[in-house]
């Protein structure tokens, strides 16, 4: 996971980093340590479509939990890793590479090692990549700090947007997105101001800071030059990269719908975002999201005859396929659909710890549609049809009935579903009473309070505090 | 020192005979050291003393009796027939010029029964006691904690219920001579609302027993007291019980409550936790590492009902989803070891009408039926119009309470004066 | 109800003996009525706590209380053969003779009500046990009460009866408490 690189570098950061925002809670830990064994995964294809720190940490998560693909992701993140400044991540992947190599018993690496035994770390590569980053740094600052005392806005401006990439280069995040952000100041056009959201946007995502993510989006969004000109094709392409943004930090903040629909006003034509992620991604992201949240009416316009998305969806065939079955009420197929597509979906770092709620809204959402025309359903068709055994079912049924989404109930003898009529009459009846009671209950208590202010009774630092009430009766 | 006595009795006398109580009470509460000065002669004041007549007198003489040290140990010792013939006696309109000394002896009176552990004897006498005290039945007096003291010491809960039964209005203002205005002891007062909930819980009316808990830990309170953290405890328990979670506590509650209380009742939290997730072998977890705690709080029973609850809690979410089942799908789904077991279960929840099932002993199966129409016929009515009837009493209440306060000189004159000076002042009813 | 209404007078009656029993011990006597009237009643608590609070001495000396209590026992776990054991093993003194005799009646009415709510079918042993009764009075019983006996499985299937309801009140009156109703909710 990003977090983890992240605190590994701050620990090894030469000067203490000053995050801005404290990154969010992330309360789906527990979803983080499980093993992937047959993803059907081309990696080489996988890798190619992104760039940047997306590349590395989308490597990183299929190290940490695919052994079959450990060591190639390795090699692969290896060798990217060294077109960049980032040294640290570079130690980081070789320290990984050195525990898979040790865990395959290798012979020449067997002992447990320090970074320097490994021969295959490069420790001249490090020690130039530093020095060269610390010119570059060097330089930039300097170039800097020379527009500065001429005050040309434009030059400041773009200064400091270069010392930020550098920054970004390194893996420097916190410093890179300072940067970004100084650049504020001196933006003199909306364009300018869209480019530093953007900006901003990127870092906040790989520091999975999703508040910021959503403000920097919601910021571009209202730039007055931003709105005026929609039309033009570079717009669009940062239209559809906001839209993308937000979908994410949607979806990692657990707000599948609002996701969904922000994933579905991507443009396929103008999806171009490696540093974030693939228009796959965004088919899939959005799909899934979709399946689970919106009901048949708006699946219908909003993604089957969406003429957008559409496009999307033909890159993902498997998914366009699993959206029509459960369209056109085929829930087993559908089903098995996905999970045949669920392996790689765990690969994959923004959707993995999604999964298992997603899918289980997806099967809930098939389950209520497949009853909402019965007045009676027999179980074991519908276990067929849902590709479950019967008390697998009963059991899904009874957790739906519990929470209201199903009003039925289950006859465990026959294994029949049936619809329950709900007697509007003796719940009303009910309720009334129940008011009533309430009504009764908090008067009373309203008067009592009344005398007991009016009598100023008063729990004071007294001796009232240490006196025990007697215990007997248990 | 005879003379000082000889003096006491014609002052009682004089004064009583002249009717200046309020004097007279003055006067006793100077004589309280002479008195217990005087412990051995005690006795023969009160021969010279008529019951009827010089009821305050007495009444100092007697506080004296159980204030004084001596006598703890006195064989002739004569205090509790004295104390109930003053008690089933005294004249009602005298002692009530000195509530204060007359809750007094009745506390004394009870600490004593509670030494003696003979609870028992002294539950008619304050009932008598309270009954003489009070202005009308719903006014709360300190007397009403020490009766249900002692019907819980007595394990005799009737007599108690009597009293609590009766929602209090209004409050007895004890301590009238307080330099700070009349006053009622706090002490005595979330006393008798823990008690009282205990007492309730004793009679398993969880619902009368939970508002009483409700009461003590939304007393207005600057600092933590151990009578309200115990009340915190047993009202999650009981809120378990009754609702299957556990209810907010309201708004009004001092901050106490939350800063102080709830830290301190952390197992009571985890058990709640686990009560609501339903499972049967988590609740039993908590219940075994906090099981030090519990016992030591006294409510290891409660916390064992609470624990046999959730199966019944279970079950009755079983009938929601289901409408047949069998004796064994019951024991697994709900987590018990036999359908034996989940039949006694339904059983009694039938018989109880916690839920409406048919047990079919031939095939082993439960059906799980409607509620049968129960809002038929002319009983249900009655139960309307009762209920009813007593909304619109409280209403009328409220009202009535509403229009006292518009009248009230010192809330017309406040809000008058608010509105002239635009002083913030503090309302002394405000909720 | 006449019956009832004398129970629970009485009642109140050995209450107050207790309560203002000069030494806080009243007799044996009262213990015992008391005692019995709580399980006549079901009012288990109330008898579990009248059971502590007899001093220990009185139980000694009074050995027919801790038979009632055994009883008592019993109805708190719904043993009902345990019921019917205690009841019947023992020759009641004529100061609880005719309680226990109600006792056993009302709980044996409970039981049967409770059958006819709670199967739809039930073994005989089941409905034996319940009652306290041997099958050769049992069988024609439940057949009397319109239950229908299975003798090949040993079955005895209850029919459900719906609990009538009672009272009603003047239409004079109900139209005087609408009335009051009405005006209450329109101010």
């Amino acid at each position: 996971m990003p977090l983890f690189v992240a605190n590994t570098m701050a620990q090894n950061a030469v000067e203490p980093m000053q995050v801005d925002a404290p990154p969010e809670d992330n309360d789906n830990n527990e979803e983080e340590n499980y093993v992937v064994e047959n993803p059907s995964l081309d990696l080489e294809v996988y890798a190619n479509s992104y760039s940047g720190l997306a590349k590395l940490y989308r490597l990183i998560y299929i190290i940490d939990h695919c052994p079959s693909l450990r060591l190639e992701a390795l090699k692969m993140a290896i060798s990217y890793v060294m077109t960049t400044y980032n040294v640290n991540l570079y130690q980081v992947l070789h320290q990984k590479l050195a525990e898979v190599t040790a865990a395959l018993n290798v012979p020449d690496v067997a002992a447990p090692s320090t970074s320097q035994d490994i021969p295959a770390i490069d420790n001249l590569w490090m020690e130039t990549r530093s020095k060269k980053a610390a010119l570059k740094l060097e330089k930039l600052d300097n170039d800097l700090k020379n527009y500065k005392s001429n005050s040309i806005k434009e030059s400041i401006r773009r200064g400091h947007d270069d010392l930020g990439d550098h920054y970004l280069d390194c893996g420097d995040l916190s410093n890179a997105l300072k940067c970004y952000s100084r650049a504020r100041d001196y933006c003199t056009s909306g364009k300018h101001v869209v480019n530093m959201c953007l900006n901003v946007i990127k870092v906040s995502v790989y520091l999975q800071n999703w508040s910021h993510v959503l403000s920097y989006v919601s910021k571009a969004e209202s730039t007055p030059d931003f709105c005026e000109t929609q039309a033009k094709d570079s717009n669009q392409i940062i239209m559809t990269k906001l839209k993308c943004a937000a979908g994410l930090a949607e979806l990692a903040t657990k707000k599948y719908k609002s996701a969904a629909k922000h994933f579905l006003q991507a443009n396929l034509d103008h999806c171009d975002f490696p540093e974030l992620l693939s228009p796959n991604n965004v088919a899939m992201y959005g799909g899934l999201c979709a399946l689970a949240t919106f009901d048949r009416h708006e699946l219908q316009k909003n993604v089957i005859f969406s003429s957008s998305f559409k496009l999307f969806l033909e890159l993902e065939p498997q998914l366009r396929d699993i959206i029509f079955k459960f369209y056109e009420s085929k829930y087993a197929q559908c089903l098995k659909l996905l999970d045949e597509i669920k392996d790689n979906l765990l690969l994959d770092m923004y959707i993995a710890p999604h999964i298992t709620t997603l899918y289980m809204q997806i099967r809930n959402r098939a389950l209520i549609q497949y009853f909402s025309p019965y007045l009676s359903a027999d179980m074991h068709k519908m276990a067929e049809a849902f590709n479950r055994t019967v008390p697998a079912l009963e059991d899904e049924l009874m957790q739906l009935i519990l929470e209201g989404q199903i009003q039925a109930r289950i006859d465990s003898h026959n294994k029949i579903l049936f619809a329950k009529d709900v007697d509007q009459r003796s719940t009303t009846f009910e309720k009334s009473l129940l008011i009533g009671k309430e009504y009764q209950r908090r008067t009373r208590m309203l008067i009592l309070r009344a005398a007991v202010l009016k009598n100023k009774i008063h729990v004071k630092v007294s001796r009232v505090l240490f006196i025990k009430p007697i215990e007997v009766l248990n | 020192m005879a003379s000082a006595l000889e003096q006491f009795v014609n002052t009682v006398r004089t004064l009583s005979s002249h009717g200046n109580f309020r004097e007279l009470c003055e006067y006793l509460s100077k004589s309280t050291e002479i008195l217990v000065k005087n412990t051995q002669h005690l006795d023969n004041v009160l021969e010279t003393l008529d019951i009827q007549q010089h009821s305050l007198g007495i009444l100092a003489v007697l506080c004296a009796k159980f204030t004084a040290p001596s006598t703890a140990n006195n064989a002739h010792d004569n205090r509790f027939t004295q104390t109930q013939e003053f008690i089933l006696n005294c004249n009602g309109e005298h002692i009530r010029f000195a509530p204060d000394t007359f809750a007094e002896l009745c506390h004394l009176l009870t600490n004593y029964l509670v030494e003696q552990r003979q609870p028992l004897k002294g539950i008619y006498l304050l009932e008598k006691a309270i009954s003489k005290l009070r202005l009308f039945d719903s006014q709360l007096t300190s007397i009403h904690a020490d009766l249900c003291q002692l019907c819980i010491l007595a394990k005799c809960f009737k007599p108690a219920l009597k009293l609590l039964d009766i929602d209090i209005t209004g409050i007895c203002q004890e301590q009238s001579y307080n330099p700070n205005g009349p006053q009622f002891d706090a002490k005595y007062f979330l006393l008798y609302y823990y008690y009282g909930g205990k007492v309730y819980l004793a009679v398993r009316n969880l619902e009368r027993a939970l508002y009483f808990f409700e009461v003590a830990i939304t007393t207005p309170a600057h600092a933590v007291s151990h009578i309200m953290l115990e009340a915190y405890k047993k009202y999650i328990l009981v809120s378990l019980l009754l609702h299957g979670k556990v209810l907010p506590v309201p708004k009004y509650a001092s901050q106490v409550v939350s800063r102080f209380i709830k830290p301190l009742s952390q197992p009571y939290h985890d058990l709640a936790t686990a009560f609501t997730s339903n499972s049967s072998s988590e609740l039993n977890a908590v219940l075994v590492r906090h099981t030090e705690v519990f016992t030591r709080d006294h409510n290891m029973g409660l916390v064992k009902q609470v624990s046999s609850v959730l199966y019944k809690k279970n079950i009755q979410r079983l009938t929601k989803t289901f409408l047949t089942l069998s004796l064994s799908d019951v024991a697994s789904r709900v987590g018990l070891s036999s359908p034996t077991e989940a039949e006694s279960h339904i059983l009694q929840m039938i018989e109880t009408q916690q839920i409406f099932a048919t047990i079919n002993q031939k095939d082993g199966m439960v059906i799980f039926r409607d509620e049968p129409e129960k809002f038929s016929g002319p009983e249900v009515l009655k139960g309307l119009e009762e209920q009813l009837q007593l909304c619109m009493d409280l209403d009328k209440q409220i009202l009535s309470m509403d229009e006292e306060i518009q009248v009230n000189p010192q809330y017309v004159k406040k809000s008058a004066g608010f509105q002239e000076e635009e002083q913030p002042s503090k309302s002394t009813y405000a909720m | 109800m006449v019956v009832n209404n004398n129970i629970d007078k009485l009642a109140e009656d050995l209450e107050k003996q207790e309560l203002e029993a000069p030494s806080g011990i009243t007799t044996p006597q009262v213990y015992e009525q008391l005692l019995a009237i709580y399980l006549y009643q079901n009012d288990l608590c109330n008898a579990k706590y009248l059971w502590k609070r007899i001093p220990e001495s009185v139980k000694t000396s009074t050995p027919e209380l801790k038979n009632i209590w055994t009883v008592g026992q019993c109805m708190w776990k719904r043993d009902f053969s345990g019921i019917y054991k205690a009841l019947n093993e023992v020759t009641w003194s004529d100061t609880v003779v005719d309680i226990m005799k109600q006792v056993q009646e009302s709980i044996r009415n409970r039981a049967v009500d409770l059958i006819s709510q709670a199967y739809s079918s039930i073994t005989i042993d089941t409905v034996c046990a319940m009652t306290g009764l041997t099958p050769d009075i049992c069988i024609p019983a439940c057949v009397e009460k319109g239950w229908s006996f299975e003798a090949d499985t040993n079955m005895i299937h209850p029919v459900r009866q719906v609990v009538e309801p009672a009272g009603q009140t003047s239409s004079e009156d109900q139209l005087y408490k609408l009335t009051d109703f009405v005006s209450f909710l329109e101010n």
